[in-house]
């Protein structure tokens, strides 16, 4: 496995906060990643930091051999094909869960700005190939009930479901989740958790994910990556990350 | 396919079938009254519906601000008075056909705009808007003292009649009338074609969440500017129609009432819908012009107006009228 993250140095204070410290972290090609940690211990901004929403004081982050730290969100989405979820849910709540999916997969099917401002028939047939596969992703999550319902009155975990679901809708290469499964019932957990293993071994998805279900998290991921006040305070196997004695000290035994 | 079944955020999804069947039914209907209308009202009525057709590009310009992309603007009227004076002056100095002084109206108001915008969309709301205000400001400024071009106060008068070229020489209301109908209707026309388009969906994206939307790769900031500069080429091209129908038009083309009734037709019909905005188009200016509200208070019935739509209509009109007349859905 090559690295398709590597991240040195990271470092971003808000005003006296250090919310991360010189942190580095790669992230290999094809891997599960989970990131633990304490509330406030710079997973959310680490996250902020890597694809764009936030500029880092000081550290690089480069995902093949790229230096993406300067690019704008966007750019890295589009053609860094690394996308990213945010912790609080955010879907376009005045469409449906399928328009949202379409939308997701827009700026990867249409070549440039300008063709998106095309309405011919290739752009029909392109815009009929997204819906398909918004269908598709929507019974895959479960969705088919709330599909035509504007996505800002369906469920909270509903509306975390169609975040994941827009993330697939753009063939990315890797993703990042953040707190993909908070405030959802079990049974759309294990859904989530069954769609995440699959994307991953069938689609060649790597992915980073953040989670306070522990159990979960342990159960899900390949590797474990442990955040405390801003810098790693260890990482490895699940098995051995939940013997770590760092890591029960600071954060699982308490 | 997919595109036909975008619905707007109010509609509950399941119930459109039956009430789309009733809106193609209206609007049959009210195509079908628009093109009799000469034959139905007399020519005071005639010159008010033309003055809400003048209005309707701009404000379909401003819908795609507001209503699709979430960013209000105040510039509106400021485009639609360069549109006017350079459909007039160019129709004045060059004698050229209507057709074009119509379409360079619209090209040349979106290249001003565009430079403006680059500064302009750099600033979040609050700021954004006031800055749109600016433009206003400076709109009346430049019409008022850069004499040379526009005579200053005393602004451009008589400017020329539609020339369609071969002969034909619009002059009369009727005739007005149905050229201005036809472009409306093709303005209204580019306008779906807009929001129809991937691109539409995007501007939605922008308006409902734009860290979600540049998240997925939406380059938001282009996507503003372009907005922005189409709805000021729209506010032109109206601004072209209003030059060549009064003949005359001087600085005051960029007082803030201009501006404020955009505002009202977009807002009081309904942003983020174009029936909304033709309806609004006809209410707030054809029923005002016909009723000929005593000019000194109609910034104040104007206010009062968009008082009581804030507060009683936050949507604007239009779920109303639709339920009135037994619409669901649609845009």
């Amino acid at each position: 496995m090559s690295d398709l993250l590597r991240i040195r140095g990271l470092t971003k204070s808000y005003g006296a906060v250090q919310a991360l410290r010189n942190v580095d972290l790669d992230v290999r090609e094809g891997e599960l990643l989970g990131i633990i940690g304490p509330n406030g211990s710079g997973k959310s901004t680490l996250f902020d930091c890597c694809t764009g929403l936030q500029t880092p004081d000081a550290g690089t982050v480069h995902l093949d051999e790229r230096d993406i730290t300067r690019w704008p969100m966007h750019r890295i989405a589009r053609e860094g094909r690394f996308i990213r979820s945010f912790q609080k849910t955010v879907v376009f709540e005045t469409m449906t869960p399928r328009e949202c999916l379409i939308t997701a997969g827009q700026m990867f099917a249409h070549s440039s700005i300008a063709a998106t401002f095309a309405i011919g028939s290739g752009t029909r047939q392109r815009t009929a190939k997204l819906a398909e596969r918004a269908d598709h992703l929507i019974e895959l999550v479960g969705l088919t009930p709330v599909r035509n319902q504007p996505a800002g009155m369906i469920s909270f975990g509903q509306q975390k479901l169609v975040q994941f679901a827009s993330s697939l809708m753009t063939d990315p290469r890797l993703v990042l989740l953040d707190e993909p499964l908070a405030g959802i019932n079990p049974v759309l957990i294990e859904r989530i958790v069954s769609s995440i293993r699959q994307a991953n071994r069938e689609l060649n998805i790597t992915f980073v994910v953040i989670e306070h279900n522990i159990d979960v998290i342990m159960n899900l991921a390949n590797r474990i990556v442990v955040l405390d006040q801003g810098s790693i305070l260890d990482q490895g196997a699940p098995e051995t990350i939940v013997k770590s004695p760092k890591v029960v000290e600071a954060y699982l035994g308490g | 396919m997919a595109l036909a079944n975008t619905q707007s955020a109010s509609a509950p999804g399941a119930a459109v079938p039956a009430g789309r069947g009733r809106a193609y039914a209206l609007s049959g209907v009210a195509m079908l009254l628009a093109l009799a209308a000469p034959r139905l009202v007399d020519d005071y009525y005639l010159h008010a519906i033309i003055t809400s057709l003048m209005f309707l590009p701009a404000a379909h310009g401003l819908n795609l601000m507001v209503g699709y992309t979430g960013m209000l603007t105040l510039a509106q009227g400021a485009f639609f008075g360069i549109g006017s004076y350079v459909s007039a002056l160019l129709a004045m100095h060059f004698g050229t056909p209507f057709w074009i002084n119509f379409l360079a109206a619209g090209v040349v108001t979106g290249l001003i705009a565009l430079p403006l915008g680059v500064p302009a969309l750099r600033l979040r709301t609050y700021s954004f808007v006031m800055c749109t205000l600016g433009f206003v400001v400076i709109g009346e400024a430049v019409a008022k003292n850069w004499i040379s071009l526009t005579r200053g106060d005393m602004g451009l008068s008589g400017i020329p009649t539609p020339d369609l070229g071969f002969g034909v020489k619009v002059t009369g209301i009727v005739g007005f009338y149905y050229l201005y109908l036809f472009l409306a209707v093709v303005m209204t026309a580019l306008f779906y074609a807009i929001i129809a388009s991937p691109a539409g969906r995007n501007m939605i994206a922008i308006r409902d969440n734009e860290t979600q939307a540049e998240a997925l790769g939406i380059d938001t900031w282009w996507y503003k500017l372009i907005v922005f500069t189409l709805s000021a080429a729209f506010a032109g091209f109206g601004g072209s129609m209003f030059a060549h129908y009064l003949t005359t038009i001087s600085p005051l083309t960029f007082q803030m009432y201009y501006s404020t009734t955009i505002l009202i037709i977009v807002l009081g019909g309904g942003a983020g819908s174009i029936r909304g905005v033709v309806v609004g188009s006809l209410l707030f200016v054809a029923v005002s012009e016909a009723l000929r509200i005593a000019p000194e208070l109609r910034m104040v019935i104007y206010g009062l107006v968009l008082l009581l739509l804030v507060f009683w209509f936050p949507k604007g009109l239009t779920p109303l009228v639709d339920r009135v007349l037994g619409i669901a859905g649609g845009r």
